[in-house]
């Protein structure tokens, strides 16, 4: 039988809703309150406020895979090099929260893994410490440096990458329809071998939209999408540009094999879902989780779990 | 009268003054599409839907094949009419001008898009559709909304 990819698509975005999971989300936001009053207390006037990032700030999350990043900046004076920085920051979050977490160092990160709770629930946070580039500098135009853990991939070279996350989070504003399609991209990556960052996914959507007139109901925008990428990343020339560092090409994160890895897989998906509608659900599968049972069995008016109250109907709708 | 929906085995009750008084508003707007909300209750074992009433949106824009209503400033009311006569909220009208009373896929898409709405607790909203003429209403045909499908009442 044939599928209806519009309406698919947006069964599979459904499914994985972040509303779906609103018990964890929040406590993963109590988590993340409790590190930042530590790291409040502990460092003092040596930091600026705390703020957030991760996919659950871009509004790019799916209920399978999200993080919520902590971002800490740091004065210039505080510290006099970047490792020290990082690794005083590991010290007092494995101080502070080691005896029921594995506290670790990660690439540019250190990660706070919570022990399991009653409910089977495990809660992890991403601390990210960056130092401003000179004293004060960074409320001007928030700007950080990272430290990066030496053993990492495409920065073994560096020890630190210049980076404003506060651009990056603007650059994601206001964008619903490169969101959708951002996700729908991630639970493809997601399900699929996971062979691509999420940040590559989401620059190049930007781009897509940026680049060309993408438009049309929701598969047609994916599959515009999904042509682009195909078309553009073999290309040497092609760029994605960091917003929060002019320097820093993801596309450089990619190998040649890579590139050419990432165009054949789009177009073989393009092919495949042309050839047989049905072969869109083995690439964006919905999460079984979520998935309404069929209830043509069922009879009787529905009303939504722990609803009691009265509806307002949604602004703005377009009857034809 | 009364309708029935197989597919939920589910009853709609509205009497024909009603129907009647909608397709008034309507053919006064024709040649342009118009519409707004349904109100009323549910039975207490879900299984009868009585709309008592219909209520035009504050704004709205009509032209021959196309109709966008707005419901901002409307949470107030809605809120009223629950506290003092147990009435909510429970689906939506609007006419189609010299048209047939099918729904088309913008009816069928915003319909998605109202009972995903968190402000909507309700998960199946009704669609009247309303043919209509510069004289007469010709037509009237309700549909149940059920996960992203749109059924008619018999
Ligand atoms: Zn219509």
């Amino acid at each position: 039988m044939a599928t209806n990819k519009q309406e698919y698509l947006q069964t599979v975005l459904e499914t994985h809703r972040m509303s779906h999971v609103e018990d964890l989300v929040n406590k993963f936001k109590s988590k993340r309150d409790e590190v930042k009053d530590a790291l409040t207390s502990h460092y003092g006037s040596q930091i600026y406020s705390p703020f957030d990032s991760g996919s659950f700030k871009k509004h790019t999350a799916i209920n399978t895979k999200f993080d919520l990043d902590v971002v800490v900046p740091v004065k210039r004076d505080s510290f006099d090099t970047l490792d020290k920085m990082f690794d005083s920051f590991y010290d007092f979050l494995s101080d502070e929260f080691g005896e029921n977490a594995t506290v670790r160092k990660q690439t540019v990160s250190i990660g706070i893994i919570f022990e399991e709770d009653s409910d089977g629930d495990v809660i992890s946070l991403d601390i990210v410490p960056g130092r401003e580039l000179s004293q004060d500098q960074y409320s001007n135009d928030k700007k950080l440096n990272l430290f990066v853990s030496s053993d990492y991939g495409i920065f073994s070279s560096s020890t630190y990458i210049q980076t404003n996350i506060q651009a990056q989070i603007d650059h994601i504003k206001a964008k619903d329809n490169e969101r959708k399609i951002i996700r729908l991209l991630k639970i493809w990556n997601n399900n699929d071998g996971k062979e691509f960052k999420s940040f590559l996914l989401e620059l190049i959507t930007i781009k897509a939209f940026d680049t060309e007139d993408i438009s049309g109901n929701l598969w047609e925008k994916l599959q515009q999408v999904m042509t682009y990428i195909k078309d553009n990343v073999t290309n040497d020339s092609f760029k994605l540009i960091d917003p929060g560092n002019s320097n820093n090409d993801l596309m450089d994160t990619l190998t040649s094999w890579g590139r050419t890895n990432l165009s054949s897989r789009m177009g073989t998906m393009l092919d495949r879902i042309e050839s047989n509608s049905d072969n869109i659900k083995g690439y964006f599968p919905t999460n079984s989780d979520f998935e309404e049972e069929d209830k043509s069995s069922s009879s009787g008016y529905g009303v939504k779990t722990g609803a009691a109250a009265f509806s307002t109907p949604p602004d703005n709708q377009r009857f034809g | 009268m009364r309708f029935f929906n197989k597919h939920r085995n589910v009853e709609l009750i509205i009497s024909q003054e009603l129907i009647d008084e909608i397709g008034i508003v309507g053919v006064e707007h024709f040649p342009n599409e118009f519409g707004g909300f349904l109100t009323g209750r549910y039975s207490d074992d879900y299984n009868t839907l009585f709309i008592n009433d219909f209520v035009l949106p504050k704004a709205s824009k009509g032209s021959r094949f196309q109709f966008v209503r707005r419901s901002k400033g409307m949470k107030k009311f809605f809120r009223k009419l629950f506290q003092s006569k147990k009435e909510y909220y429970v689906g939506e009208w609007h006419t189609h001008p010299n048209g047939s009373t099918q729904f088309s896929s913008t009816d069928l898409n915003a319909m998605m898009e109202i009972e995903s709405a968190p402000s909507v607790k309700i998960k199946n909203p009704v669609l009247l559709i309303l043919s209509v003429t510069n004289k007469k209403l010709d037509n009237a045909t309700f549909y149940i909304y059920d996960n992203k499908k749109l059924l008619p009442y018999e």
